[in-house]
């Protein structure tokens, strides 16, 4: 889906998911890594206010991969 | 380490007014096998049923599979569930071999599957072979999913544990007895220098949310990869924690059985030197992930393994361990070689893992889990014929009005399991 929103519509695509390496071998450009297979976006572990700092900058850093030029399949670590 | 496996072969089932076996049948007291499983409060439904191979019967949604043992003079089993937490792997143990106590009750999770006792599904899972005492239950009202579980598995390991030591208690006569017997990994490196030592590497699902496996009663998710000597593995120290995918599930009677490491026991000290077995995790994270396989290669290399088996448990995210787990081991020179299914559509042409890397360069295959197949009607069927609209591989439109179904191959208990004990394979054309 990722891949074809790009190559149709000519969106930039950011993907956060969990296994880096899935993303890589499907061909995903600008990759978030997210937190856990159960909860990707978030991390309910920390409590309402830590998992909101988490969601809060996972979004945040999602943005700037999305206005990141790249030439190559891109990871946005933290 | 010597473990002695004295075989009761059990060719029939019948309810009696005793628990017992004589002439290759189980005889099983109904009403208080029902009443030793209905102590637990939570549960309002307690029913045995009996399911032999050749007959026209379905169990669904199914579960957990355990073999009835018990360690003779001990009456107890599976240390840490239904024995004292202490070692497993030496001494005697009872085994009712071809007897199966299958749990079946209203669905848990949606990764739960069915056996057919004949037809054309039944080759599929090694327990249409077996003769099965179904174990079916109904949770009180509003249990809690995972309490549900948990109930469930302890009830099922219960009730093995008590056909066994009943049969203990009666007269009895071993059929056969296997034995298992090796040394520690230094005293076999001294015995047979010159043969290449391999170690097995057996994932586990380790995901939570009901997908979990136990070592000595310990949840496995949050602990680290450890080394077994083979003869715990096979003598009651791994548990099935119930909720995977069916057609991958390694069920608990798969982990007594386990035929890796059967198959690795026989060659060693002729071909190889069998160095032991590394039950390791399927982490949620990827942190994790990269933890339990530096940690199996670590454990590996500590033991100067020159290769290594390696299994997945599942399907989807676990395809990026098995590739970890691959690439790990070929980079510090140690060969690899990785047992899986596959998911590749069900007309086979889809990427069949989830994930790839140029190290799996050594892989068998168990099977197509997508694969579709027609399943008449059963005349008998125990449990509930609707789950299957639920279960992983089927839909709401699988069972048909005359009864007969059309699913995919992963609704099917064990029917592409990835540590062997099924038919199915794949070749490269």
């Amino acid at each position: 889906m990722t891949r074809e929103i790009e190559r149709v519509a000519g969106i930039p695509v950011v993907q956060i998911a969990t296994i880096v390496p899935i993303m890589l071998t499907v061909g995903t450009n600008r990759i978030v890594p997210g937190v856990a297979i159960p909860h990707p976006t978030g991390n309910p572990a920390l409590g309402p206010e830590g998992d909101k700092e988490v969601r809060r900058e996972l979004l945040l850093r999602s943005f700037k991969a999305m206005t990141t030029p790249i030439t190559e399949q891109t990871i946005f670590e933290k | 380490m010597r473990l002695e496996l004295h075989k009761i072969h059990i060719t029939g089932l019948a309810f009696a007014d005793k628990t017992y076996t004589s002439g290759g049948t189980l005889f099983i007291n109904k009403d208080k096998a029902e009443a030793v499983i209905a102590e637990d409060k939570r549960f309002a439904k307690v029913e045995l049923d009996l399911a032999c191979p050749g007959e026209s019967t379905r169990i669904i949604p199914v579960k957990d599979v355990i073999e009835p043992r018990v360690k003779i003079g001990r009456n107890s089993y599976f240390p840490g569930f239904f024995a004292p937490m202490e070692k497993a792997g030496s001494g005697e143990t009872l085994v009712l071999d071809g007897a199966a106590v299958v749990t079946c009750g209203p669905i848990v999770a949606f990764q739960e599957g069915f056996i057919d006792m004949s037809g054309p599904g039944a080759p599929y899972t090694p327990f249409s072979q077996t003769f099965n005492v179904v174990l079916y239950v109904e949770p009180v009202e509003n249990l809690e999913k995972h309490l549900y579980e948990a109930a469930l598995r302890e009830a099922g390991l219960k009730l093995a544990v008590y056909l066994a030591k009943c049969s203990a208690e009666n007269e009895w006569k071993a059929d056969e007895i296997q034995v298992f017997e090796k040394g520690n990994s230094f005293e076999e490196t001294q015995k047979y220098p010159d043969l290449p030592k391999i170690v097995y590497v057996c994932m586990n699902i380790t995901q939570g949310l009901l997908h979990d496996t136990y070592l000595y009663a310990n949840d496995l998710k949050p602990a680290l990869p450890t080394l077994l000597h083979p003869n715990e593995v096979l003598d009651g120290a791994m548990v099935s924690g119930n909720c995977v995918s069916a057609c991958d599930k390694n069920t608990t009677w798969h982990h007594l059985h386990n035929p890796i490491v059967q198959a690795l026991y026989a060659r060693h000290g002729k071909e190889i030197n069998f160095m032991g077995m590394i039950p390791t995790q399927e982490s949620t994270v990827m942190d994790g992930k990269l933890r339990a396989a530096a940690m199996n290669l670590s454990i590996a290399q500590q033991l100067g393994a020159d290769g290594a088996i390696i299994s997945e448990e599942g399907y989807g995210n676990p395809d990026t361990d098995l590739c970890l787990n691959a690439r790990f081991f070929e980079n510090a020179g140690i060969k690899a070689v990785l047992v899986s299914d596959e998911s590749a559509g069900t007309d086979g042409a889809s990427q069949s893992l989830a994930d790839a890397t140029p190290e799996l360069d050594a892989f068998i295959s168990t099977g197509n889990v997508n694969e579709m197949i027609e399943v008449p009607a059963m005349k008998k069927v125990i449990g509930c014929k609707e789950a299957i609209s639920l279960l992983s591989g089927g839909a709401e439109e699988s069972l048909r009005s005359d009864g007969s179904m059309f699913v995919e191959l992963q609704s099917v208990i064990a029917s592409t399991a990835e540590i062997g004990f099924n038919k199915l394979g794949c070749e490269w054309i």
